[in-house]
């Protein structure tokens, strides 16, 4: 019998990145594969191909031995591929009768909708695979379990026999995980193949059949979970060939620059998302803080450069409680930020570069002079930077969009740099910049850590991690798990610790 | 790199857009005026003959100048990417107040004009603020409250305000002239025609030069001073560039909200002046519509201040030509045709623009690179 | 930066002292026949009202007297209104404005052009602080709305079975303009029927005008005074926000199966108002701006052009009622003794409306 997919040297290139490079993937009908990898391995590229919505530009795909190439995702849906996606595409004012048979609605004579048959073929998807939601519920009024239920049936509903399903656990608290599995497994009894996305190396273990690591673009093995451990599985995610940028003689001090004690965040929606977190930040010194992202780094970030306030908890910068500052009270203190997405949240792109470097600093000399602007000492300072952290631009009138990212980062580097602030957070700072850009903006870092300056460095880069930090710190699921030295850990512990796959024991 | 053509290439693109608007808006305008059956360079030829006389250009100045600061006061939103619907029940609002107390004091007139006028930039303020509070309170979009507060300032207290403050038609007479209790000599700003005649000759059809353009001008220059060159004005472009940047910048989103509506507001109060110091009271029949023009004008002037003056020049010269197309036959609406079709093909040419010199300024600077800077990584 | 200000300021100069030099007012026509300039009130010809009304009288003086003409309206906001009477000037020896909003501009625009006559349709023009004419070449086309009114009022107290009517008003708080119609429809109502319901909304106030183009908001006031009020008769002086009226009127007589009536204002409805409605316009108060516009171009011809109020009442039918439809032939005798007895003087009519 022919295996239900089948990928033989897929090759996907984007500017400047080989996302897949020749992969293979062998999927066996009526299986449960998990796709492991971390972030930018190629997971996320490898599904959308398989779905119709990227086309490869190398390499053969065969479904149910049949070789096949999706134009769209019309084509793998009639190839009989149905996509669970993370972020749930339903519309919250329909029920889920109509959300299930939106775009794939029976028709009776006249174009009227056939809500009686559609109805009658809902109960038995759902009763055949033990999927169990009202059609008649409003999906606003819906859990984000029961909406995921939603997703799956709505697949299964076009007649889909190999499911894709995109991190489906990502979303979920633990209960609904286990009822998800539970309905996977049924699923899989019926005779559908699921083929799904995790980096959570314990859910893997338990549920897959198969697990295939990519890692690089490239697949590095296929195992089944019996044979494998979830430390052999994370060495296989991080791989062990790894160049270290050494951190050079410790500059800890004794004095404390940044303290955080018992913080707890929450999103939007109240749920908390950094629990009680606390670590202290010394002058001098780099604090690594490592996890798999949507670990509550982000949210830990906010509440550091004062963005979303503290549920609860104290943070404290220099002796100063800045726990109830403002951002721009935080910033004139001394607390520099490099933003792990520049263009969102560190740029105004169509402005010139000298109002950029005045971002963030623009209450102070150079860039002000009391109530104004000063443009000439802004520009000067600009040239500074540009000098100094070798931004390469016309000038510094030239817009921030006309910079490659690397001179853009660059540019922020430099801004927060000669602030000297006496905190910096720093969220992925060398992330999709330029190898050479790279290597200076650690040689920035490294340079202001020697002068006192405390770091706190957030990074899903374990190279950049292991060579600039004076010590780890392993955020999973809000929580600080785990301190580790950099100087004797091993990738391999590390990404065990991210994933959790090591029971979350300190090291 | 030779900076003086790229400087002058970017003069060009700066240019390119609006003078292609324009010329777009003749052909189309010409197109519609033969569709209509006038000649469109008999017509054409009226209106700048008719513009070239020294009156008809008081005319211009008269009519640009409310426009003028009614677009300054949309410009203020516009910059920091707030849309402010309000600056016509505020102008207004701020008006009939400002016509009110000015007659009900008497002061010398160095102290009495600057009264007149800070009342109604104040009124302007408190009135548009209110929606910029409703915003950052409340989480209502600026769009819907200040197109509420509009309704309610023009059907509600205006027209309250005008029966309650009526002058009992003793103005200077008849039901056309209605309006509150005229302002004393000593609170209206005097017209300009003295000043002019100094360069000219005198003034006839007794046209007068509105005194308000002085404010006009002098809004003007502040807008410009406070937004490019006020770390206020900094904050405020940045929160209109990239609000999330700019907050993470230290820059507080919703004090600048409310800011942000004030100023526009304070703007906005100025717009009613023209008005009510030309006549010297608030008539029951205002002008109305400006606040709404006045967005057409930032739009067309991109928001910058020397922009929105040649916009509301612009507007006013097709206002002020919508008379003599008339009386050589051409129908008045083909002004407010031209008017929509200028909007339109600047909107179009400042997106095709804006493109060109993002192109151009990539390539700069590219060009700045070295050639074996190893290649971006895209993430 | 100070140097471009420069620049700017001798371009202004420059530009004012080419204008000075370039133009010379084309001044009046030298033809024998007269020109008239119409300027209309915003909306321009087509209103079916007052713009209409005044093109008609000045379409007759062409006619019949042999004048030339040009026209213009506003701009919709009406700022324009002195430099259209200005440019009306220029090629006019007589100029006629639609609307009393015209009444401080065509004063001013007239003092400076002293050679030319102008008239304004629907206000005295007379000069409140001195009482008198602005100058002797204003005339003012005034109307006894109020005793037009009057009849029609009387009309729908005699036609009246529910002892109940309406009366709604455009724009309240216009100097008393619209509450003129208001106190005649009442008095000729009362002068019928003494104990009559007269119920009375206006649609809004002054500066809001809204409530002379908001037929949507006639129509509810309107079917909220049929249905709750249990009027059988209602009289508008509310422009094009009467269309809603008609509308309420048909609406609400096919709904309940009991005929109710609209009366008409300025002009002849049922004649314009649309087929649909036509049968539900009882009559129509007539104001004849097109008789005052003819007659004043005539005055003008003749040498007689007076300065100040030239009012056109009853006793010459410058105000009237309609009887299109031939709804009220049966009363016409009666609305013609009450017409005489107004014109004698035997009535008085009031100009302001009674509680």
């Amino acid at each position: 019998m022919a295996a239900a997919i089948e990928l033989i040297g897929i090759t996907k290139r984007f500017p400047g990145v080989v996302a897949n490079d020749s992969v293979n993937l062998v999927v066996e009908e009526g299986e449960i594969h998990a796709i492991c990898g971390e972030n930018g391995a190629g997971k996320s590229t490898l599904m959308k191909i398989l779905y119709g919505m990227i086309q490869p530009d190398e390499g053969v795909m065969r479904v149910e031995g049949q070789e096949v190439r999706f134009a769209s995702p019309l084509d793998a849906i009639a190839a009989g591929i149905g996509m669970v996606h993370q972020h749930f595409m339903l519309a919250d004012q329909l029920t889920v009768l109509e959300n299930v048979i939106l775009g794939a609605e029976p028709t009776r004579s006249g174009g009227r909708i056939d809500f009686d048959s559609a109805e009658q073929e809902f109960r038995r998807v759902a009763e055949a695979y033990g999927l169990v939601v009202d059609p008649d519920d409003l999906v606003e009024e819906l859990e984000v379990g029961e909406r995921q239920r939603v997703e799956i049936i709505k697949v299964l509903f076009r007649g889909a026999r190999i499911l894709i399903l995109d991190e489906p656990t990502a979303v979920l608290v633990p209960h609904e995980v286990e009822e998800l599995f539970r309905n996977m497994r049924e699923l899989k009894e019926e005779g559908s193949t699921l083929l799904f996305i995790d980096h959570k190396l314990d859910e893997v273990l338990a549920i897959a059949d198969t697990i295939t690591v990519l890692r690089d673009g490239k697949t590095v093995a296929t195992v089944k979970p019996e044979e494998v451990t979830a430390h052999d599985l994370a060495e296989l995610m991080v791989g062990s060939d790894l160049p270290t940028p050494e951190a050079g003689e410790s500059t800890v001090r004794d004095e404390i620059a940044l303290e955080v004690a018992d913080l707890t965040v929450q999103d939007e929606d109240e749920r908390e998302v950094v629990h009680s977190v606390s670590f202290q930040v010394h002058k001098g010194e780099v604090l690594g803080i490592a996890g798999v992202e949507g670990n509550g780094q982000a949210e830990l970030i906010e509440a550091l450069i004062g963005i979303t306030p503290a549920a609860s908890g104290r943070i404290s910068m220099d002796g100063t409680d800045i726990t109830n500052l403002s951002v721009r009270a935080r910033r004139e203190l001394g607390l520099g930020y490099i933003p792990q997405d520049r263009h969102r949240e560190g740029l105004l792109l169509p402005s010139p570069l000298w109002e950029n470097a005045a971002l963030g600093h623009q209450t102070k000399p150079p860039y002000a002079k009391g109530i104004w602007i000063d443009r000439k000492g802004a520009r000067e300072r600009t040239e500074e930077i540009v000098a100094e952290f070798d931004v390469r631009t016309p000038g510094v009138d030239t817009p921030a969009h006309a910079l490659s990212g690397g001179n853009q980062q660059k540019l922020i580097v430099g801004r927060e740099m000669v602030a000297e602030p006496s905190v910096l957070i720093a969220g992925h700072p060398t992330r999709g910049i330029d190898v050479g850009a790279q290597a200076a903006v650690w040689d920035d870092i490294r340079e202001a850590r020697r002068a006192g300056m405390a770091t706190l460095l957030v990074s899903a880069d374990l190279d950049e991690l292991i060579g600039l930090s004076d010590r780890i710190v392993v955020m999973l699921r809000g929580r600080l798990v785990a301190t580790l030295d950099p100087k004797s850990v091993t990738p391999r512990e590390l990404g065990a610790h991210m994933t959790g796959a090591n029971g979350g024991a300190d090291a | 790199m030779n900076t003086s053509t790229t400087v002058w290439r970017r003069i060009l693109l700066a240019a390119a857009a609006p003078v292609a608007a324009v010329l777009l808006a003749l052909v189309l305008s010409s197109l519609v005026l033969l569709v209509v059956g006038s000649d469109p360079l008999d017509a054409f030829g009226r209106m700048v003959r008719h513009a070239l006389r020294l009156e008809t250009m008081v005319d211009i100045l008269n009519r640009a100048t409310p426009l003028y600061i009614s677009g300054i006061a949309a410009a203020v939103g516009f910059r920091m990417g707030l849309f402010n619907i309000g600056v016509e029940g505020q102008y207004l609002l701020a008006a009939i107040v400002a016509a009110h107390v000015g007659a009900l004091v008497a002061l010398p007139a160095f102290l009495h004009i600057p009264f007149i006028v800070l009342v109604a930039m104040t009124v302007g303020a408190a009135y548009s603020g209110f929606a910029g509070v409703l915003k950052v309170t409340r989480g209502i979009n600026e769009v819907i409250s200040t197109i509420m507060l509009n309704a309610i300032a023009v059907s509600g207290l205006v027209a309250f305000l005008i029966n309650r403050w009526q002058s009992g038609g003793a103005v200077t007479g008849g039901v056309g002239r209605v309006g509150t209790e005229p302002i004393p000599s000593s609170g209206r700003i005097p017209d300009l025609n003295g000043f002019v005649e100094l360069f000219t000759r005198e003034i006839t059809q007794g046209k007068r030069l509105t005194g308000v353009l002085v404010i006009a001008v002098l809004a003007g220059v502040v807008f410009h001073l406070l937004i490019n060159r006020t770390r206020f004005g900094y904050d405020l472009r940045a929160s209109g560039i990239n609000p999330i940047a700019a907050q993470v910048g230290g820059i507080p989103p919703k004090r600048m909200i409310v800011m942000a509506m004030i100023i526009s507001g304070a703007f906005a109060g100025l717009v009613g002046l023209t008005e009510i110091m030309h006549i010297g009271f608030f008539p029951a029949n205002p002008i109305q519509g400006l606040g709404f023009t006045g967005i057409a004008v930032a739009l067309l002037g991109r928001n910058r201040a020397v922009g929105a003056a040649l916009a509301a020049l612009l507007f006013a010269f097709l206002d002020v030509s919508s008379g003599v197309l008339q009386f050589s036959g051409a129908p008045r609406e083909i002004v407010v045709i031209m008017q929509g079709i200028i909007i339109l093909a600047a909107v179009i040419a400042y997106e095709v623009a804006r493109r060109a010199r993002e192109r151009e300024e990539a390539r700069t600077a590219a060009e700045a690179l070295e050639v074996n800077e190893t290649e971006e990584v895209v993430a | 930066m100070k140097k471009s200000v420069r620049y700017l300021a001798g371009l202004l100069a420059l530009a004012m002292v080419v204008a000075a030099c370039g133009d010379e007012g084309e001044g009046p026509g030298g033809d024998d026949a007269p020109h008239v300039g119409l300027v209309f009130d915003i909306g321009g010809r087509g209103d079916q009202s007052f713009n209409d009304a005044a093109a008609a009288g000045l379409d007759k003086a062409v006619a019949e007297l042999g004048v030339t003409k040009s026209e213009a309206s506003p701009n919709d906001d009406g700022s324009n209104r002195a430099e259209l009477l200005q440019l009306a000037a220029d090629e006019s020896d007589i100029v006629i404005a639609v609307g009393f909003l015209f009444e401080g501009d065509a004063a001013a625009v007239a003092a400076e052009n002293p050679e030319v006559n102008f008239a304004v349709v629907d206000t005295p023009m007379i000069n409140g602080e001195t009482n008198e004419p602005y100058s002797d070449n204003t005339a003012g086309l005034v109307f006894a709305e109020h005793e037009g009114s009057f009849l029609v009022g009387a009309a729908a107290a005699l036609k009246s079975e529910t002892g109940v009517i309406g009366f709604i008003g455009g724009v309240s708080g216009m100097g008393g303009l619209i509450e003129k119609f208001e106190a005649g429809f009442v008095a000729g109502a009362r002068a019928v029927n003494p104990d009559i319901e007269i119920v009375r909304q206006y649609i809004t106030a002054a500066p809001d005008f809204d409530g002379f183009v908001a037929p949507d908001r006639g129509r509810e006031i309107a079917l909220s005074m049929y249905e709750d009020n249990g009027a059988d008769i209602i009289y508008h002086a509310a422009g094009l926000s009467g269309s809603g009226l008609f509308d309420a009127a048909k609406e609400f007589s096919e709904a309940s199966g009991s005929k109710v009536w609209a009366i008409g204002v300025d002009s002849d409805q049922y004649n314009t108002a649309g087929d649909e409605v036509k049968d539900y316009i009882l009559t129509s108060m007539l104001k004849r701006v097109d008789v005052a516009v003819f007659e004043i171009i005539k005055a003008h011809i003749e040498g007689n052009f007076a300065s100040g109020p030239q009012e056109y009442d009853l006793s010459v039918d410058g105000v009237g009622y309609a009887t299109s439809g031939g709804f009220i032939d049966d009363i016409t005798d009666t609305l013609d003794d009450y017409k005489a007895k107004i014109v004698s003087g035997e009535i008085e009519v009031p100009t302001t409306p009674a509680p």
